[in-house]
């Protein structure tokens, strides 16, 4: 797909499944969607494997020379490039005006939809490799579903103009300024695509969300890198890229369960709620919140849907078995059995071609994110909705760390469950969590005060090893510390140390994993259970530099070596 | 303006060719070749300087059978009520062919403010509004601005209209300022809504706006702003002219490599005039007025005053001129119009290109009557719609017809209002 189709109110909108408003750049996300549209569509004939529809959603985008006139013309920069908070530019840029010559496209485009959309950013740098910036910037979700144009009108705009905004949140000019960069020189364009989904009384969603990388940081059992990973959830995108309990197995061994010790931790780590969009009455009017119409659910909500019967195993108390489907009244594990297990859809062999296809495209591994929507009782005529790619980055350096060649007192840190591949021996600081000190019910506190050492260290360009208790970039915060990723840009190695009652699943679908995997940030996983231990009794001999309530930033004479070999999955840290 | 020149017989000269096209009855042309109501009156003001003057004013209302009378108020020393008579009907035409459910009218004062003090304007405002208090309103006929009168003397004829009526009514006028009844985007809405029928003039000829150059005649609040929007979407103006009031003539301001807007706007007094030795030290190129017309350009946009493009200058508009868009009422005349028909230049007439500010000032009333006021955006947007509609219709039935732009556009507008007229039982 070459040429770009300009918008054309006069046209019917279903003609055309990607067309552009203004004459400059789609900006990254659109790019690869780009990209990949003539693939997806040569790929499945008539978009089409077997009876389910494989398809990029509908999309228009607001092309970057939009942006520039929005942002002079309502003479915003000034205020966009202070230190003033999130919530004054948010409602600034809600003030201002689009150019008056979109406006028209807009309002006619909006009276041609009526299901939801997503308003995403697509900026020049994002989703490029070493430049990821994913979840950076802000994505709104709108109902649409509105009676009169007017008001959809009104939404859509309200929407561009956060997504606008967000260009210059906190969280963007930290980010900016960890990779060096000029955020001046970042220019926004914007995605507005449908939202793959059904409607279920006031809830929309759709019944599978995921995220597909070709590449395995996290091999378990007999799977390896190369064969990839899949992250897959229960209703909107929202609970994989937030970090939060989902699904994760390799293509290669779809019905290969992941790696729990127990049914009980199974249980534990399931999915249990899970996001829609709502199309019922708002709980508040507030333009500038990304969540304004999405509603969380429990899992009793999609059941009266009828939507987890194709998705869900039951586990069941007498016999302490697991079955696939719902089974009597036990307790619902959102494992994709029946579909990845029964295969009562292909569902793993559309993603194993897609990340094919989009490998050999991108010529790197890449990551993939998809949603698929169904009616309850004609799963078989399911629709797949490809939403996103981006390449990874993935180093080929030779490491090779063997544990037998360090002496015990050498070592520092050691992890069979690491991601990244290289060396780095310039770290002399460490940020820590104080092992005594920590307690799950002060994440939050933790990220705040980690935040303010991270800001002073990167003001001097140090950086440092960061090493904390349960999954680092959690949304949940009872599963780990919820940092995102502005508070710890200046972290070049991450080591997360599971705790008995705090051992989550890898989150490989996340945002904040997709970062730290670009930047080549080393990541350590040490689990509680593991022969050799974090030598926490040197670390607190070291030199303190500054101390909080839970946090310690230490300062050694000399620097670390960080050795991590990627394709054996072990890393090491020496003293 | 030429001696010799008359809007009405004009616009009753452009009335009666279509007229023909649609086979009116006889009954249906006397209704709309000619003003259903019209009031002259005087309007004396006590001047500054202790003597007392009688000024002439105007209100023509042309057809209401769509709905309230609509339409500017002039004050200008050149006034005729031949001039406000033909603009009435324009009115009416124009608020057909973009389907706002208004009818039209005009008004006007003899006089020239460049001459009268803030205070004796006020009072020829209020003065006006004593006259014709009776026969305006919401319901019936709505004031607006229009030549050298402005969200200022809205504001006067309100509070007037208000005092002697006993209530509030902030429908009964438009073009007031914001926060005071007015709507975001009113100044904007003439000079965007010429853009926007440009816009899709070019989209229909496959050029991309980035790829043209235009000429501007007058630099006033139409100009001014259809030059920002056109700017926007990538077009270059390399000239405007516009009225010196010291030296009592115009000029026009070239530049080939693009005029800046706000460069020029800096140096603009309030009635559009730029300075012309300060342009200079701009860079700019300064000629004799009639020169935007030469200019080798892709559209020309006469956005001044009416009977602009004559017969006397109608041969000197590039072959490069491909698009013509009427910022003002009535800037062609009769005979130069069949040239630029002849000669193929797409014509797209005053009461369409410049219906945009109608149709904000409709969307002002219904503001108004709704108490509840719009963000900027949807005001573009639903103005955008309207003009894009309109400007369609009205090339579509040109191609199917084949018919002239301005004959396509009045087919369009005198059906819709003699179906009303017919539909009222008028006729």
């Amino acid at each position: 797909m070459n040429k770009k189709i300009i918008f054309d109110r006069n046209l019917m909108y279903e003609n055309s499944s990607f067309n552009f408003i203004g004459n400059d750049e789609p900006g990254g996300k659109a790019s690869s969607l780009i990209l990949m549209k003539d693939t997806i569509d040569s790929v499945f004939k008539d978009n089409k494997y077997n009876d389910i529809t494989v398809d990029i959603p509908k999309m228009t985008v607001i092309l970057t020379d939009i942006f520039d006139i929005f942002m002079k013309e309502n003479d915003l920069y000034s205020l966009a490039l202070s230190d003033q908070s999130d919530d004054i530019i948010a409602n600034t840029f809600q003030k201002a005006s689009l150019p008056a010559f979109i406006d028209g496209d807009l309002y006619s485009l909006i009276s041609k939809i009526h299901k939801p959309l997503a308003i995403r950013s697509s900026s020049l740098f994002e989703d490029k490799m070493y430049e990821p910036l994913a979840g950076i910037f802000e994505t709104k979700m709108i109902p649409n579903n509105q009676f009169d144009t007017k008001t959809r009108f009104n939404k859509l705009v309200e929407a561009i103009k956060f997504v606008y905004a967000s260009t210059f949140f906190s969280s963007s000019k930290n980010y900016f300024k960890a990779i060096k960069k000029d955020i001046e020189q970042e220019k926004m364009a914007v995605v507005i695509q449908e939202i793959v989904g059904e409607k279920y009384g006031d809830r929309f969603y759709p019944a599978i969300s995921g995220v597909a990388r070709s590449y395995n940081f996290y091999p378990t059992g007999k799977s390896k890198p190369e064969g990839g990973v899949v992250s897959l959830a229960l209703g909107l995108g929202k609970s994989i890229v937030d970090g939060g309990k989902v699904w994760n197995y390799s293509p290669e061994f779809p019905a290969a369960p992941p790696p729990y010790n127990s049914t009980n931790d199974m249980l534990k780590m399931t999915q249990t709620e899970f996001w829609s969009v709502n199309l019922g009455k708002l709980f508040e009017y507030d333009p500038i919140k990304e969540t304004e119409y999405l509603v969380k659910h429990t899992l009793k909500e999609a059941e009266d849907d009828d939507i987890i019967k194709n998705i869900c195993s039951t586990y069941d108390l007498q016999s302490d078995r697991i079955y696939s489907g719902i089974s009597g009244y036990g307790p619902r594990i959102i494992s994709f059995a029946p579909i990845l297990k029964t295969k009562i859809i292909p569902l793993n062999e559309i993603l194993k071609k897609i990340m094919k296809v989009s490998e050999e495209k991108f010529q790197t591994e890449v990551e993939i994110e998809f949603a698929m929507s169904y009616q309850p009782d004609n799963i078989q005529s399911a629709r797949f909705g490809f939403l996103q790619v981006r390449p990874m980055v993935v180093s080929n350096k030779f490491v090779e760390v063997r544990i037998e060649d360090y002496k015990q007192e050498k070592i520092f840190i050691y992890s069979n469950h690491i991601m990244g591949n290289g060396v780095n021996d310039k770290i002399k600081d460490i940020v820590f969590i104080k092992p005594n000190d920590f307690r799950a019910e002060y994440t939050r506190a933790m990220a705040k005060e980690i935040e303010q050492i991270n800001y002073s260290l990167t003001d001097k360009n140090i950086n440092y090893i960061l090493i904390g208790f349960g999954r680092w970039g959690s949304s949940d915060p009872w599963l780990g510390i919820p940092v995102v990723w502005n508070q710890i840009s200046g972290a070049k190695v991450i080591v997360e140390s599971s705790l008995p009652d705090m051992n989550p699943d890898y989150s490989q679908g996340s945002h904040f994993f997709h970062n730290i995997t670009s930047f080549g940030i080393f990541y350590f996983s040490c689990k509680s259970t593991q022969k050799i231990k974090i030598d926490w009794n040197w670390l607190l001999k070291q030199k303190i530099i500054t101390e909080t309530k839970f946090v310690q930033h230490v300062q050694l004479s000399s620097p670390l070596k960080v050795k991590v070999d990627g394709r054996n999955g072990t890393g090491v840290i020496l003293k | 303006m030429s001696r010799t020149f008359n809007a009405f017989e004009m616009a009753q000269k452009q009335f009666d060719d279509v007229a023909e096209i649609l086979n009116l009855d006889e009954a249906t042309k006397d209704l709309l070749r000619n003003p259903i109501r019209e009031y002259h009156f005087s309007i004396p003001v006590k001047m500054d300087d202790g003597t007392s003057k009688v000024f002439r004013g105007f209100r023509c209302q042309h057809n209401d059978a769509r709905g309230p009378g609509k339409g500017g108020i002039r004050f200008h020393p050149q006034e005729t009520i031949d001039t406000v008579r033909a603009l009435s009907m324009w009115m009416t035409w124009k608020c057909a062919v973009v389907d706002i459910p208004l009818g039209g009218s005009k008004g006007g004062v003899i006089c020239d403010p460049h001459n009268l003090s803030e205070r004796e304007q006020e009072q020829i405002c209020r003065g006006w509004v004593r006259q014709i208090a009776r026969d305006i309103g919401p319901l019936q006929d709505v004031p607006a601005p229009d030549v050298m009168t402005s969200a200022q003397h809205m504001l006067w004829m309100l509070d007037e209209y208000e005092t002697i009526h006993g209530g509030k009514y902030p429908g009964m006028i438009t073009g007031k300022p914001v926060g005071m009844g007015g709507s975001l985007g009113r100044t904007e809405a003439t000079g965007y809504g010429v853009i926007f029928t440009v816009r899709e003039a070019l989209k229909e000829m496959n050029i991309k706006p980035a790829d043209t150059t235009a000429a501007f005649q007058g630099f006033g609040n139409v100009a001014q702003y259809a030059i920002k929007l056109y700017n926007q979407l990538g077009g270059k103006v390399i000239s405007v002219s516009c009225w010196d009031q010291a030296d009592n003539t115009s000029y026009t301001f070239v530049k080939t490599d693009g005029i800046n807007v706000d460069d020029l706007l800096a140096i603009t007094d309030r009635f559009g005039g730029i300075n012309k030795e300060k342009a200079k030290a701009l860079g700019y190129e300064v000629l004799a007025g009639d020169k935007w017309i030469e200019q080798e350009v892709d559209i020309l946009v006469p956005a001044a005053l009416e009977n602009q493009i004559t017969k006397d200058n109608v041969d000197k508009i590039s072959s490069k001129v491909k698009i013509i868009a009427e910022g003002a009422n009535g800037p062609t005349t009769p005979e130069a119009d069949a040239v630029i028909k002849e000669r193929g230049i797409h014509m797209i007439p005053d009461f369409l290109a410049n219906a945009g500010g109608v149709t904000c000032s409709y969307f002002e009333q219904v503001q108004c009557n709704m108490n509840y006021f719009w963000e900027k955006d949807e005001v573009f947007g639903k103005l955008d719609v309207k003009m894009t509609s309109a400007y369609l219709d009205v090339s579509r039935l040109a191609k199917e017809k084949n018919l002239y732009m301005r004959d396509a556009a009045y087919v369009i507008s005198i059906n819709k209002v003699a179906q009303a007229s017919r539909d009222r039982g008028w006729i």
